[in-house]
């Protein structure tokens, strides 16, 4: 009886034991900011290569019908384009204006990084990953294209996240969505006359909205206004936008304010992007 | 073993493709997602007798998923070896038929979210809500059936009919 006993102590203890080096392991191979392996990139390139050709029927079909969806409300929008077009040559005389006082500004305040200063690689999103709940997309660009970890990634809106594997012709991007905590982002929340800095801490997945933190109380900040990369920290260029301030909410000292922001962007339908890469003339 | 092959490709190609759809999103999950290449094993382990050949598919799908669909090590090769493992169990108290293969289905795709939300909790990877993977299992439900269903019926009127054997 004290046999049977002692043996099953030593099977759950087995067991348990076995679990927690298992967790371990797992949490160190879930640790995505690693290089890939030669073996990893090589099945990796080949197997999306490959199902990018097979697959490339169903996905024609399917885009079709996406498309035939669109045209509904085609009229529409080509009635706002026709309106927003006569805007387009003040605009671009703005536009050179612009460029001109920030390029003596930059100088005057020895910047050295902006979002002009990176030309774009466009991508096309091939896989969006499973496990880690979709939060991690698959573009078909990688190190052949001169991609690199920690590139940002944006789309046609705004912010989309960060490049945090590369392979030979295939690279991860994690989004924003992730609520990564251990990337914060700096951002500057304006309504075009005043600014004040924060930083995205995470995302709520019931509200759809990120979360903004260290912000005095004591700052204005109002619903709608824009909220752009700082350029703090480094891996963000200042000046790309990721959303609008939706509600101001303060913590529970009454000390800092906690803004929930709008992304711009459609998490759920990426199908093209592009990763910022810095101008060769301007590389260190 | 040729059909079976083919049959797990052409599932785990389906969770690429599905993927990268608009309807299949993690802010909201559609009615219409789950997890191909888990139903595949499910819908094999029942017809082998080899339990080795049966490991080492599970195995190599384990490392393909794990390479290219998650960027991990061995996630996916525990996580499928513990379901076919678990199917395998319960294969040998109930038998299988359209209703309880569907079950057995619905049960190895929510053992497979179900450990990687606590995996990612405990990795501290994101923070997630439990509701939401409330709402991810219970919205996996109806394409696990749909899927499930058609493939058995594929495998169990065709192939059985042609070959009429476990595998060896």
């Amino acid at each position: 009886m004290k046999k049977k006993k002692k043996q099953n102590r030593q099977r759950i203890l087995i067991i348990a034991i076995g679990v927690i080096i298992l967790v371990s392991i797992l949490s160190v191979t879930l640790n995505e900011d690693k290089k890939a392996s030669s073996f990893s990139s090589l099945v990796k390139d080949s197997v999306l290569n490959i199902s990018k050709v097979v697959l490339y029927p169903f996905r024609f079909v399917i885009n079709k019908v996406e498309d035939y969806n669109n045209l509904a409300d085609i009229r529409e929008k080509y009635q706002e384009l026709l309106s927003s077009t006569d805007r387009i040559s003040s605009l671009e005389a703005e536009n050179i204006e612009l460029r001109k006082q920030i390029d003596a500004l930059k100088d005057e305040l020895n910047i050295t990084y902006t979002i002009n200063d990176y030309e774009f690689l466009n991508a096309t999103v091939i896989s969006r990953n499973i496990a880690y709940w979709y939060n991690t997309i698959t573009i078909d660009k990688g190190s052949f294209n001169g991609i690199k970890k920690d590139m940002v990634v944006v789309n046609s809106q705004g912010l989309i996240g960060k490049i945090v594997s590369v392979s030979t012709f295939t690279s991860d991007v994690r989004l924003l969505t992730t609520g990564d905590t251990a990337n914060k982002i700096s951002v500057r929340i304006t309504d075009g006359i005043t600014s004040v800095n924060g930083l995205i801490s995470g995302y709520d997945y019931g509200t759809n909205t990120l979360t903004a933190e260290g912000i005095s109380n004591t700052e204005r900040v109002n619903a709608g206004d824009y909220v752009y990369t700082s350029g703090l920290g480094g891996i963000y260029p200042s000046g790309i936008l990721i959303g609008f301030v939706r509600e101001i909410n303060t913590d529970e000292y009454d000390l800092a304010k906690i803004i929930n922001v709008e992304p711009v962007c459609d998490f759920n339908d990426i199908n093209y992007v592009a990763v910022l890469k810095r101008k060769e003339n301007n590389d260190d | 073993m040729i059909s079976v092959i083919i049959y797990t490709i052409l599932s785990f190609l389906l969770d690429n493709l599905i993927s990268c759809y608009r309807m299949f999103s993690i802010t909201n999950p559609s009615i219409f997602s789950t997890i191909y290449t888990v139903i595949s094993l499910v819908i094999i382990s029942s017809y082998f007798d080899n339990n080795k050949k049966l490991i080492y598919i599970t195995i190599i799908l384990g490392i393909l998923f794990d390479i290219i669909y998650t960027n991990t090590f061995i996630l996916n090769i525990v996580l499928f070896l513990l379901i076919v493992y678990i199917i395998k169990e319960i294969d040998n108290y109930i038998p299988n038929n359209i209703f309880t293969i569907n079950i057995k289905a619905i049960i190895a795709v929510f053992i497979y979210h179900i450990v990687t939300y606590i995996i990612l909790l405990l990795s501290h990877y994101g923070s997630y809500p439990i509701k939401l993977l409330g709402m991810i299992l219970i919205r996996s439900i109806i394409m696990t059936i749909i899927y499930t269903s058609i493939s058995y019926i594929l495998f169990k009127k065709i192939y059985f009919k042609v070959y009429d054997k476990k595998i060896k």
